[in-house]
């Protein structure tokens, strides 16, 4: 199958006149032989949720570390709202806010709102100037009955909305999400895609979120960037990366078995093979995966010149995890597996 | 920036960190205390009379011991804990720096040193009914000096865990070495004092046992206290930056 054009290298930048709210250039990082992200480039846009997507070991974390200066890139660079995160820093996190290890990044022996004030002193906020945001974070993520309570006695849901209040602990315009909803609940995960998107929506935050949950991009994203095995593969919207691959598979159902000369054209020139035909109560039915419109046209001539009588034709759903896969199955498995 | 926030943030929270479990932080005391204890009446049942005469030397080495090591644990441990926690790129990502962060952190330490000290001080004089010269106008100087050096380690140390990890088992070692360093003979070898804790050591001991007041100790002494103390401070922070960007490179800054 022909690979779907995505656009890569940071296409949406000319999107918008406004300065991105992150923009990475030819960013790379390699640790000896091992390159674990190569030469990615792309722009954030303010007030827009981004999702992060990657198998196992293609990059993902380097990626989001090296955007915030946690790990040095071997080249390349990465501005926040307009600023070097690497070379001034502390000018860059100012505006920045990151979950990075989802529960495992607060104090679980501070109280919910003792860490809460914690990480908006460690930005320059007295607890008093910050104390009506931290109530509203509180509500908002349902925590405020569990206000005073150790992080430590809550459960694991709690424990990662409270890492998630504390990176809204104090006033930033972007923040950078690592597996956020990673071993929450069904409505745990539901609570916080309505709050990422609210954020996105109502506070004109920007949010870089990584997941391995499809249905959490899907929901939230207003855009997917696909990495895999270091490379940006695929930075389009959801709908974009859904209707690429939605148009491509087709289940055709004819009254009967078409003639053998038939069905071997249909494997010659379109991949049906004798395995893929199945009988139903209204005949026998394929499947097909072809490369646009024109084929299928093609293909039903074929059909139709042989006397077939062809009940239906049914474009297969896809969804973020059809494109997903497809964007990275062109890396080799061995290459996948890698730990970075 | 106000660092006034950042201090009174991360003084807080080591409070409550200290305060909020009280069994184990006095356990921590106690330990010391018994620690003394033992080396006391230890040495009076073995020793008889004999320990009176150095039982002023080992107060003030104890009392010395106690705060360095708090020093330098509170660092090398604490930045250790930190990143198993997954706090650390917490730290790093403050608008403050993390070297700013960091060196509030060893004042805050600083200060929890000096109350264990004061705590095992006390505690010492009154099992030993030992009296010895404590004027704080002599002896917060000395002390703050010579923990500078603690520091200066406990920045290496730290350093070195960021990028190795699990080095635990040295930081204990370092530790013992403490006592080696507060008891080096630097009247007799006098090239010993540019090691850590020394010079500071024997100033203490003769300020807190026979009662010279800091004014009245050489300039030459004190300008080595001084180097000391500055020097090992700036080296280890130094070699812990320079840890921290290879930590960075490496990618390994945030990993237990």
């Amino acid at each position: 199958m022909s690979q779907p054009s995505v656009m890569v290298d940071g296409d949406h930048s000319t999107e918008f006149d406004s300065t991105p709210a992150v923009s990475v250039r030819h960013l790379s990082k390699s640790y000896g032989d091992l390159i674990a992200v190569d030469d990615v480039s792309f722009d954030v846009d303010s007030g827009t949720v981004v999702g992060l997507l990657g198998p196992n070991g293609a990059g993902k974390t380097t990626l989001i570390k090296s955007m915030l200066g946690l790990v040095v890139p071997t080249s390349g660079t990465v501005e926040i709202e307009g600023i070097s995160v690497h070379d001034d820093p502390t000018a860059a996190y100012g505006h920045v806010g990151a979950m990075l290890e989802g529960a495992r990044n607060v104090y679980w022996r501070l109280s919910v709102r003792e860490n809460l004030e914690f990480f908006a002193g460690l930005a320059g906020h007295r607890p008093s100037e910050v104390r009506e945001r931290h109530d509203r974070l509180l509500d908002q993520f349902g925590l405020a009955e569990k206000a005073d309570v150790a992080v430590n006695d809550l459960s694991r849901g709690m424990k990662q909305k409270v890492a998630l209040a504390c990176t809204l602990s104090r006033d930033v315009s972007v923040a950078f999400l690592d597996e956020p909803t990673l071993g929450l609940d069904v409505e745990s995960s539901m609570d916080l895609r309505r709050e990422l998107r609210r954020l996105a929506d109502h506070d004109s935050m920007t949010v870089v979120l990584s997941s391995h949950d499809m249905d959490v991009i899907e929901d939230v994203c207003d855009r997917v960037l696909i990495v895999n095995d270091g490379h940006l593969v695929a930075d389009d919207t959801v709908r974009n990366l859904v209707d690429l691959f939605r148009t491509q598979r087709y289940r055709l159902t004819l009254d009967a078995l078409p003639p053998d000369a038939t069905r071997t054209r249909l494997a010659e020139s379109y991949g049906v093979d004798d395995d893929e035909w199945t009988t139903t109560g209204e005949g026998v039915e394929f499947e097909a995966t072809l490369a646009d419109g024109a084929e299928l046209h093609a293909l039903l001539g074929v059909l139709l010149d042989a006397g077939c009588a062809v009940h239906g034709v049914t474009s297969l759903d896809s969804d973020l995890g059809d494109a997903f896969l497809e964007l990275t199955d062109r890396a080799s498995p061995a290459e996948r597996g890698r730990e970075r | 920036m106000r660092t006034t926030v950042l201090v009174s943030a991360i003084a807080r929270k080591q409070l409550i960190l200290l305060t909020r479990y009280p069994l184990n932080t006095a356990s921590q005391l106690v330990g010391l205390y018994i620690f003394f204890a033992l080396l006391f009446f230890g040495g009076q049942a073995i020793g008889g009379p004999a320990i009176g005469e150095s039982l002023s030397g080992l107060i003030v080495g104890f009392f010395l011991f106690t705060m360095s090591v708090t020093a330098y644990a509170g660092l090398s441990w604490a930045l250790t804990r930190e990143a198993q926690w997954g706090t650390l790129e917490q730290l790093y990502m403050s608008p403050y720096g993390f070297g700013r962060v960091m060196a509030v952190t060893v004042g805050v330490n600083l200060l929890v040193s000096l109350a264990y000290g004061g705590f095992i001080l006390a505690s010492m004089l009154l099992t030993t009914g030992r009296t010895l010269t404590v004027d704080p106008l002599t002896i917060v100087p000395l002390v703050v000096l010579t923990l500078g050096s603690a520091i200066g380690v406990g920045f290496v140390f730290g350093g070195l865990a960021l990028v190795y990890k699990r080095i635990e088992n040295i930081f204990q070692l370092v530790q013992f070495g403490f006592i080696l360093l507060i008891a080096a003979p630097v009247d007799a070898y006098p090239f010993l004092r540019v090691f850590p804790l020394a010079q500071g050591g024997n100033l203490l001991q003769r300020a807190m046992r026979d009662g010279v007041h800091l004014w009245e100790f050489a300039p030459t002494e004190l300008f080595v206290l001084v180097a000391t103390a500055v020097g090992y401070t700036v080296l280890g922070y130094l070699f812990f930056q320079r840890s921290s960007d290879k930590a960075r490179r490496d990618g390994v800054l945030g990993h237990y």
